[in-house]
């Protein structure tokens, strides 16, 4: 029984159980319906946000907590979904929510993380917000301004969500680096923390968007999450200009010239344009815009960027590839303006006319698009920025360069990033998208699976409704013309980039979620198309080798859109995994299509073809998997400081160990060992090597590099399933006299919380100072590889 | 009691050498004489077992240090063994002050209006050890906050326990030699607590090379 079922359960006996059971939902209703049941929605919310009054004592709340309703809205079946988060003595308790769905008939369910019980935290945070804010600017580094001013929350935070990462405002890149940790051990179970929120877009800096929890009494980083949702610098796609002549809605401006400022799309302002001055012009926060990044004429990025406007006529664009640097504005230009505002508009529109959807977030607040970057974005990239709620697309590096890549302009693109609009609509409610998590694995394969929904539906015959998504098959790719060599991603076949990966494993996590999305991605294709019983096909699946037949796109997507917008709700700690990710699908089919459905069962199939629960017939899997290991016993606290806490094992370096590893559900247990893992295949996981030899039987020879290695163990009894790990290399030679041994802990002693210059203990880490993180280190290395009975 | 032991050994090796091995039975129990002399030294802790034996550390009564670490080899048919009290192979007897003084870490860039509860629970300590090949006993027990106070260590400090193997089949009797290979202390003056490094913290406290005696181990 996993840990969403476990929630579930518990919540239904503190509040569902006294109620009637909850109907399947059934498909859209009638608008004049909907608009009735939408009318009585404050009634549902306050009637429930009673009713969880009533319960608080059960719920495991005292005097000082109460819930808040952070968002509601009605869905096409009727049915209120109602995100509920905890607050104690008035601040919010960092990942502690509800989400409650009241059907057509009153009944009332509950998902979501579990609420946090029993939290006693007198008074407040005894450092200033200024003070915190200041902590996470020395944490962010920036040179330049902000971009806008810090956003900053109050909060109760469970520390056993801490974890902090390092990231490079140069490079743009995030990692994990255990020189940015601070002495996190032994902290109360809750803490006071400060939520802060800084962005900068500048030329000494590029552009950063990060969410940071702060100790309310020690100002120590508690956590660091990054809100840029960044695609490699390797994938993105977009031939924009090859999208031939379109109609679009724009505006013409006071002074009688026209701006690429849809106000048809968007009822709110778009947060961060609001922080620009109203020039007169006749220019809005609010409307769907694109805007472009200047250059000079050698294409150095003067980290300005303007509205497309100014235009004399209504006719934008060349209808050719970008060449024109220093006149981003002009025809040539405007055609990635045209190609944004298409991408952006097409995806309003899917989300609009197939789900009901009000905009990206549901709430219609404007998106906005900013073309031809090189700064703001690195030119053969793009990214969506929560903080920003806006798209941000490089200029590419072909024409210019014969074997460049092209403007990520293109509408599966623009599409992938304005579905994170979805996913992740505010500083509030995000996916946490960054290596170390399935969660992020999930939200990219969210944007790739909407994306090729929307192309599908963008190229829907006249005749076909526009309220339902064509059965026609789309490409099944992502990033088709990109690389102009073949497209980024693949649906049928994940692993055909030669980077993703078409099945779940123990240490997908480790991965970026643009290829650990590769499982999720090859599921919904399954559930949309299916899956071939012929081997060598590329949509056939070693986990499920007799195959299954699709639902259809509509099908499918109605029952991944519900899954994300009702069950699979992010609670800001990027803990939601595959199996989450299963049985918030199941629940939406169940919804949709009755729980004992076809369309169930297909979802039940399609997990379990890439590896994620039983299939429908229940055929069970052999499971390898690192469980978290400390001190010889298996505990996930303590090491905190960085996203993989408690799946690492450190050793010492060139000795003779042992990692260790956990297989259930087979007879024979053994696995064979060898270094590296599939997380190393993207590229991205700089910081993780693979060396040393390890034999069959798991005696591993550890090389003399410091720093994290990957090993895989791979079950004897069924060669499917493996797991990768992480262990730690450490050098505990700190006396230098070649021997790694219990006395080298007098180095340790002297040199402990002094600065490495000065002594030999930071040979442990590579660490500004030599502290509590070391200690532990020591001792885990030392009972890991020389264990006594 | 000790001289009868020594006596017993002797006869026992005596036997051994004329081929009359067979007349003792398998050893289930150590015995162990406690070396001479004032110095470093393992000496018989009052908490061992007729199946386990404990060794002491105990340093000269005139050093104050601030922790001890040694490797300690031992024939094949006796065991290393763990103690439940702290998971480890040693156990601290209380002397040393293992953790951390002032719970405000002393070195963060801005000033801590406050800090973390202390003790913590769960603070990390320089308390650990593990058996190397070769049948290589290594353990360290270290104060690691240099604003802590040397102790005196004259007095037991740390215990170790030791087994005889009974899958071994040792002769009861049999001696059994125990080898240092190597012993630090941390000494008493490591340089003045500061914050920022300076030349005298580098050049003071490193792990000081000494001699441990071990007395006469056999098995019964």
């Amino acid at each position: 029984m996993n840990r969403t079922t476990l929630r579930r359960l518990a919540a239904l006996a503190a509040l569902a159980a006294p109620l009637a059971a909850a109907p399947a939902s059934p498909a859209a209703l009638p608008r004049d319906v909907q608009a009735r049941i939408e009318a009585g929605r404050p009634a549902r919310v306050a009637r429930v946000e009673r009713d969880l009054r009533a319960r608080a004592a059960a719920l495991g709340l005292g005097a000082a907590d109460t819930l808040r309703t952070e968002s509601s809205f009605t869905d096409e079946g009727g049915r209120t979904v109602i995100h509920l988060v905890h607050l104690h003595q008035g601040a919010r308790v960092l990942g502690s929510q509800l989400v409650v769905h009241v059907e057509q008939d009153g009944a009332l369910r509950t998902f979501g993380h579990a609420l946090a019980a029993g939290i006693v935290l007198p008074g407040g945070p005894s450092i200033t917000r200024d003070a915190a804010v200041a902590a996470a600017q020395v944490r962010l580094g920036a040179r330049g301004p902000l971009a806008a001013e810090p956003a900053v929350e109050r909060i109760v935070f469970p520390t056993r969500f801490s974890g902090a990462r390092a990231f490079e405002l140069a490079s743009g890149r995030s990692s994990i680096h255990r020189g940015y940790a601070g002495p996190l051990a032994g902290l109360a179970p809750y803490v006071w923390a400060w939520r802060v929120h800084l962005q900068v877009h500048n030329a000494l800096d590029g552009a950063a968007d990060w969410s940071f929890v702060v100790h309310g009494d020690t100002g120590e980083i508690l956590r660091a999450d990054d809100l840029l949702r960044r695609a490699t610098p390797a994938v993105g796609t977009g031939l924009g200009w090859h999208r031939g002549p379109v109609s679009l809605d724009m505006s013409q401006m006071n002074d009688g010239t026209y701006a690429l400022l849809d106000t048809t799309r968007g009822t709110l302002p778009n947060p961060n344009l609001s922080y620009y001055a109203d020039d007169g012009s006749g220019w809005t926060p609010t409307g769907m815009q694109v805007w472009w990044e200047e250059h000079d004429a050698t294409g150095a990025s003067t980290w300005n960027s303007f509205l497309f406007q100014g235009n004399a006529s209504s006719a934008w664009g060349d209808g050719q590839p970008f060449t024109s640097f220093g006149a981003e504005s002009g025809p040539n230009g405007q055609s990635a303006g045209v190609d944004a505002m298409v991408g952006l508009r097409t995806t309003w529109d899917f989300f609009g006319s197939v789900f009901g959807r009000n905009g990206l977030d549901g709430n219609g607040t404007t998106p906005y698009a900013t073309a031809l970057c090189t700064g703001m974005v690195p030119a053969g990239d793009s990214w969506w920025s929560v903080g920003a709620f806006g798209g941000y697309f490089g200029v590419g590096t072909w024409p210019l360069l014969a074997d460049g890549v092209d403007a990520p302009t293109d509408l599966d693109m623009v599409a992938h990033e304005a579905t994170h609009g979805v996913t992740s609509p505010s500083w509030d409610r995000y996916f946490v998208d960054s290596p170390g998590y399935e969660e992020a694995g999930l939200d990219e394969a969210t944007s790739d699976f909407f994306s090729e929904m929307t192309e599908i539906w963008a190229a829907r015959s006249g005749s076909d409704p526009a309220n339902a998504i064509p059965a026609t098959p789309g490409d099944g790719q992502i990033g088709r013309t990109f690389l102009r060599t073949g497209p980024l991603r693949w649906f049928d076949r994940p692993s055909r980039d030669g980077r993703s990966v078409d099945g779940w494993f123990d240490g997908v996590k480790y991965m970026d979620g643009h290829f650990s999305s590769g499982p999720l991605n090859r599921a919904l294709h399954f559930l949309a198309r299916g899956a071939s019983a012929t081997a060598g096909d590329d949509t056939h699946s070693i986990y499920l080798p007799a195959g299954m037949a699709g639902i259809g796109n509509d099908s499918a997507a109605r029952i991944w859109y519900r899954a994300v917008t009702e069950y699979l709700v992010p609670d800001l700690t990027g803990g939601l995994t595959y199996d989450d990710a299963r049985e918030a699908a199941l629940s939406a089919a169940a919804d949709l299509f009755g729980a004992g459905s076809a369309e169930a069962a297909a979802v039940e199939d399609a997990f379990a073809a890439v590896n994620v629960g039983q299939d429908h017939a229940g055929t069970v899997h052999a499971k390898v998997w690192f469980k978290p290991w400390r001190n010889g016993d298996y505990i996930e606290i303590d090491h905190i400081y960085s996203d993989d806490a408690g799946k690492r094992q450190y050793f010492p370096r060139g000795e003779n160990v042992r990692p260790r590893i956990t297989v259930e559900n087979a007879a024979d247990t053994s696995v064979t060992w060898s270094v590296g893992g599939p997380s190393m295949w993207n590229g991205a996981d700089y910081y993780t090597m693979a060396g040393g030899r390890i034999e069959a039987d798991g005696s591993w020879t550890t090389p003399f590099q410091m720093g994290w290695h990957a090993i895989t163990a791979t079950s004897v009894a069924d060669p499917t399933q493996f797991a990768e790990g992480r262990a730690f290399l450490v050098n505990l030679d700190m006396d230098s006299d070649l021997e790694q041994d219990a006395t080298d802990m007098a180095e340790l002693s002297y040199s402990w919380y002094l600065s490495n210059g000065l002594n030999p203990s930071h040979s442990v880490f590579i660490a500004p100072w030599v502290d509590d993180q070391d200690v532990s280190t020591f001792v885990d290395a030392m009972k890991a590889a020389w264990p006594v009975p | 009691m000790h001289s009868r032991s020594v006596h017993l050994a002797a006869l026992a090796s005596f036997a051994l050498a004329a081929g009359c091995a067979d007349s003792q039975g398998p050893a289930t129990r150590l015995n162990y004489v406690d070396p001479t002399g004032s110095g470093w030294r393992l000496v018989r802790d009052p908490s061992s077992t007729p199946e386990r034996l404990v060794l002491a550390i105990v340093g000269p009564v005139d050093l104050d240090t601030r922790g001890v670490g040694f490797n300690l080899r031992a024939p094949a048919g006796v065991r290393f063994r763990s103690f439940d009290s702290s998971g480890w192979p040693i156990e601290s007897t209380g002397v040393y002050e293992l953790g951390n003084q002032d719970p405000c870490p002393p070195t963060d860039p801005y000033p801590l209006p406050n800090c973390l509860p202390d003790p913590h629970p769960p603070e990390p300590v320089l308390l650990a050890g593990g058996l190397k090949p070769g049948n290589v006993l290594t353990v360290g027990i270290f104060q690691k906050d240099r604003r802590v106070s040397p102790k005196p260590s004259g007095v037991p400090l740390a215990r170790i326990a030791l087994e005889v193997d009974p899958a071994a089949g040792l002769r009861a009797g049999a001696p059994l030699p125990l080898e240092v290979l190597k012993a630090k202390y941390s000494p008493e003056d490591i340089g003045a607590f500061s914050p920022t490094p300076t030349q005298e913290q580098a050049e003071k406290g490193h792990g000081v090379l000494f001699t441990l005696a071990v007395g006469t181990l056999t098995t019964r």
